[in-house]
């Protein structure tokens, strides 16, 4: 029966090319979009390279402080020593790395300049963040402890850098704003959209113009908690708090009076949004009115095109159905012709959003727009443009077949 | 009135050629009420068209008040059937999504009559054919008798010479039939000239002349 | 035939909700679209008020080094102008122009409040950016003498002050002196907003102010940028130095504009596209649909281009019931000066989208509509 259904659907479509066209035009575009951006949107938030265990981490980005009246704010990384005596203590977390957020430096190699990014980091970092090392390895406590000139650098770096070998370069010397660097390790690089992870360039903390030093609780630095498992997030972010409750209060930072603390831990989805919009009630109202207004004309506009052109040959097919319902097909297998038809054609369309997706992706990926950029089309996204697609094919498949069934025979004979 | 000598027409498709009509001399005088009968695909709906300006001969003339109309073009024929033509169709051909009156007005929408008017002439046309009481409603909410006298009222609100009527009873009963037939009657009485296609020898006994067509040929 | 037209298509609303429904969204899509592109266009078409080619940014970042921060600035800078490759230098706020930071602040002037971006300079300024200097003067350090701190203001801030008063001489705020007027100044590049600025010159014995802008010699290469950061870290070591080309952050700036604007006109191209299809597609369907009507229409007289112009009247009637709808929801934008961005861009933007709206759904039309003008009418009233 249902291949019998999928036939006839199949020669509906042949028959009507161009209304065809219009309708997967309609289906693949739709979901193309949705799939390039729910594919740009996990690229943003999920776990991905090096952040790979991103879903158990909480991120400490700033701190804001505020005077007695709550007038005025100010708000920005920390520093070393903060985020040693208030994220590093913490015991229910399995570990804590400090880093700074990123920097921008040069790097010259004859007459040419490399803008490059630079970070410095704990040993820690290494274990958090997963990177694929290519050689050598990270640099350690002891590294740390001795105050080593140590690098670990990108392969993106390596190329402008030391040109395109594929002779190892540890042990080799990197120049950097005239300080000199022994190479320890090369890494995979991690996409400019991951800016807790992302450089060119990675110093330990205890190399010259780190400012890890620096006393006060303002200046570079962020923190990244890793807890042992998912379930642990809010122990881990309860007894961060605790630890941020104990800041003797009021204090006095850079000359700035302030009677209120505030540093959240925070999944990475919520810190984005949150630094994002900072908190301004009225702003995020329209932002996501905005966004939702959007993606309601994004499916909308597609959906009302489809149905009013399903709508319109069904009455073009009339004759067909009334010849059948005289024939005695009962109003049920009518339906049920229709929806498999809208379902087959939102699948065809689904698989054409797949592939045009897919080069997209492709396109985004290898034109630099993003170094090192790696949307990928997975499950997730997959199951939720298939989930839509079904949607879509229901509702411009249902609409029409009820009024169909609707239809007499004598008038759909008729006309 | 209208004069038609040697019509010929063909149809073809890529395979077969079919003679709808062949060697037709007719003339219809002015005030004259004509029946044409004959079978089913004869070519009596053919002949209604040509004289109706909806059709060229492949061969012939058509002269229409003494004018040649083969020279004509669209815009001229337009005028032509909207001054001087109206028609009735067997199926009514009432727009459904327009009232009685807006679709009795429709032909004087083709030439400039105002708005105001246009929507009396419309009401005259329908107490002439007895609807007065009809006017906002829509063809859906009549039967057949009434739509094929809304068809009528539109034939007629333009006062054109010549009424062509394909069939005009051939989807009522014959009460409703008779009832068409005597309004088509009154309004040859005051003037006008009727060419009425039909299968029925009963109505066609009503009219002044008949003209019988076999196989796209004249027979009597 | 207007009227006959709206009775057309009132009688048959519950049939047409669809299509209107469709226009109507185009229509919000396209406003969307349009008040984007002529907001961005409008501020586009203003010049940005100085020249950027060869003007390198060089910030220097003390780290740990607390002592004399200053002087030693100072000495940098003096270092720098010393260069043959370097034509002109000047010292400012880290706000350099197309940087990512800002400053701004309310400044009051005869009970007027207008916010207005700060940028500290010294007197070297706009001859490092080839500024001209419209009324006036560029202030010098010399200048600074009593408790008035010289200032140079924008023609938009002349504007929001003065009006028509002269400004030259004037204190506002109660503390800065203006002592000349620029044309304008768009530091974000191309695509900002012409806003308020104004300059205050710098006190250099803040250690506030750690960046140079250096107009250099046209050619001058990496080799003097890797010569430059070489020499300013051996007077200073402990400290950082990063040079940006102002050409480079200007395509930063650009990019973050021009991106979601070309995403967004992508997007939308489509889904007019599609919408276009499905219009001409249900056109198309509705004629085949009406086959009868036609050649009634043709036998109760109207030629073919009657009908064909009928079609196109039909859709327009349609069209303009849906931007009605739109325009009740479009004007709220303009009325209520959604997003500060003045009433001409959306009424330009409502005018292109109702002018495009027209042009697609005639478009959509006109096929169909020959298609109509060309059936027969001896066929199509016998087709049943």
């Amino acid at each position: 029966m249902l291949t019998n259904y999928i036939k006839i659907a199949w020669k509906v479509l042949l028959r009507h090319p161009f209304y065809t066209f219009i309708t997967l035009f309609g289906i693949s575009l739709t979901l193309t979009v949705l799939m390039v951006l729910t594919s740009f949107l996990d690229h943003l938030f999920g776990s991905h390279y090096p952040e790979t265990k991103r879903d158990r981490s909480l991120y400490i980005m700033q701190m804001r402080t505020q005077d007695s009246t709550r007038t005025g704010s100010s708000s920005g990384p920390m520093s070393f020593k903060f985020l040693t005596e208030y994220a590093k203590s913490l015991k229910t977390a399995e570990r804590v790395t400090i880093c700074t957020f990123v920097n921008s430096s040069n790097a010259y190699v004859g007459s040419q300049k490399i803008k490059l990014n630079t970070k410095y980091t704990d040993a820690d970092f290494w274990e958090v963040a997963e990177f694929e090392f290519l050689e050598g390895k990270p640099y350690n406590e002891q590294n740390i402890a001795n105050s080593d000139q140590v690098v670990v650098i990108t392969d993106d770096f390596k190329k402008h850098y030391f040109g395109k070998t594929e002779a190892s370069v540890i042990g080799k010397d990197v120049e950097i704003e005239n300080l000199h660097y022994r190479v320890i390790g090369v890494v995979k690089g991690s996409p400019v959209t991951r800016p807790f992870t992302y450089a060119d360039v990675y110093y330990p903390y205890t190399t010259p113009k780190s400012n890890y030093q620096r006393t006060g609780m303002r200046g570079g630095y962020v923190a990244i908690l890793l807890a042992k498992k998912k379930s642990d997030l809010k122990a881990v972010q309860d007894e961060f708090q605790n630890n941020i409750r104990r800041i003797p209060l009021p204090g006095v930072e850079d000359g700035y009076k302030f009677a209120y603390v505030e540093v959240k831990s925070e999944p990475y989805v919520e810190n984005f949004t949150g630094t994002l919009l900072n908190g301004n009630k009225g702003i995020k109202t329209i932002f996501f009115g905005v966004i939702a207004f959007i993606l309601f004309m994004l499916m909308g506009l597609p959906a009302i095109n489809l149905v009013n052109v399903n709508v319109s040959r069904i009455m073009e097919r009339a004759s067909e159905i009334g010849i059948r319902k005289a024939f005695g097909a009962p109003v049920r297998t009518l339906m049920w012709q229709f929806i498999i038809e809208n379902i087959f054609i939102t699948f065809i369309g689904g698989g054409i959003a797949l592939i045009l997706t897919l080069v997209i992706i492709q396109l985004i990926n290898s034109s630099g727009m993003i170094a090192y950029a790696d949307l990928t089309i997975n499950v997730n996204v997959f199951l939720v443009s298939l989930l839509v697609c079904l949607v879509f094919g229901l509702l411009s498949g249902v609409l029409p077949a009820l009024r169909m069934s609707k239809l007499k025979i004598a008038e759909a004979l008729k006309s | 009135m209208i004069n038609l000598t040697n019509i010929e027409k063909v149809y073809r498709t890529s395979s077969i050629e079919t003679l709808a009509l062949n060697n037709i001399n007719l003339n219809i005088r002015k005030g004259e009420f004509v029946s044409i009968m004959g079978p089913s695909g004869c070519g009596k709906s053919t002949l209604l068209n040509i004289m109706g300006l909806l059709d060229e001969p492949s061969k012939g003339t058509v002269e229409l008040d003494g004018q040649r109309v083969s020279t004509y073009r669209d815009k001229e024929l337009a005028r032509l059937r909207n001054e001087k033509i109206g028609f009735i169709f067997q199926s009514f051909h009432l727009i459904n999504d327009l009232s009685v009156v807006d679709n009795v007005e429709i032909p004087l929408l083709y030439r400039s009559t105002n708005g105001k008017p246009r929507q009396t002439y419309a009401k005259e046309a329908l107490e002439k054919v007895g609807l007065s009481n009809r006017i906002k409603h829509f063809p859906k909410q009549l039967s057949g008798g009434q739509k094929q006298r809304v068809a009528i009222a539109r034939a007629i609100v333009g006062q054109p010479e010549i009424i062509l009527a394909d069939e005009p009873t051939g989807n009522l009963d014959s009460a409703m039939g008779n009832e068409i037939m005597n309004i088509l009657q009154t309004l040859n009485n005051e003037g006008a000239t009727i060419i009425m296609v039909t299968h029925d020898e009963n109505m066609a006994k009503r009219t002044h002349r008949l003209i019988r067509l076999f196989d796209g040929t004249q027979v009597q | 035939m207007i009227r006959h037209l709206l009775k057309l298509i009132w009688n048959k609303k519950k049939a047409h909700s669809l299509l209107l429904v469709e226009i109507w969204a185009s229509f919000l899509v396209l406003f969307g679209l349009t008040s984007l592109l002529v907001y961005n266009i409008s501020k586009y078409q203003e010049p940005i008020g100085f020249t950027y080619e060869n003007v390198w940014a060089v910030s220097l970042r003390s780290n740990r080094d607390t002592t004399d921060l200053a002087e030693k600035i100072q000495r940098v800078l003096q270092r720098i102008k010393t260069y043959p490759e370097v034509e002109s230098a000047t010292q400012m706020s880290s706000n350099f122009p197309f940087s990512q930071s800002s400053m701004s602040n309310g400044v009051d002037y005869k009970k007027k409040h207008v916010m207005a971006d700060f940028y500290a300079t010294d007197e070297n300024f706009a001859q490092t950016l080839n500024m001209p200097v419209t009324e006036g003067r560029w202030y010098r350090s010399a200048d600074s003498v009593g408790k008035y701190t010289p200032i140079v203001i924008n023609q938009k801030a002349k504007e929001a002050f003065f009006e028509n008063e002269l400004p030259l001489g004037k204190i506002i705020g109660d503390r800065f002196k203006v002592m000349g007027v620029v044309n304008t100044f768009k530091a974000k590049g191309e695509f900002m907003a012409n806003t308020p600025a104004i300059f205050e010159l710098l006190d250099p014995k803040s250690s506030w102010h750690d960046l140079f802008l250096i107009r250099v010699r046209p050619g001058t290469d990496a080799l003097f940028e890797a010569k430059l950061v070489k020499d300013i870290t051996l007077m200073v070591d402990e400290w950082s130095v990063e040079v940006d080309h102002l050409t480079d952050s200007r395509k930063n700036q650009h990019n973050l504009t021009l991106v979601p604007v070309i995403i967004f006109l992508t997007v939308s191209g489509f889904l007019l596209i599609n919408v276009a299809l499905g219009l001409f597609g249900v056109l198309n369907l509705s004629i085949a649909k009406r086959r009868g009507e036609i050649g009634l229409r043709r036998a109760l007289g109207a030629t073919g281009n009657g009908i064909s112009e009928q079609f196109i009247g039909e859709i327009w009637v349609l069209a303009t019931f849906a931007l009605l709808i739109g325009l009740l929801f479009a004007a709220q934008f303009p009325l209520m000066n959604v997003f500060d961005i003045q009433a001409g861009v959306y009424l330009t933007a409502i005018a292109i989208s109702i002018v495009v709206i027209y042009g697609i759904v005639t478009l959509c039309a006109l096929f169909p509509s020959r298609l109509a003008a060309r059936i027969q009418p001896a066929v199509a009233l016998h087709e049943e």
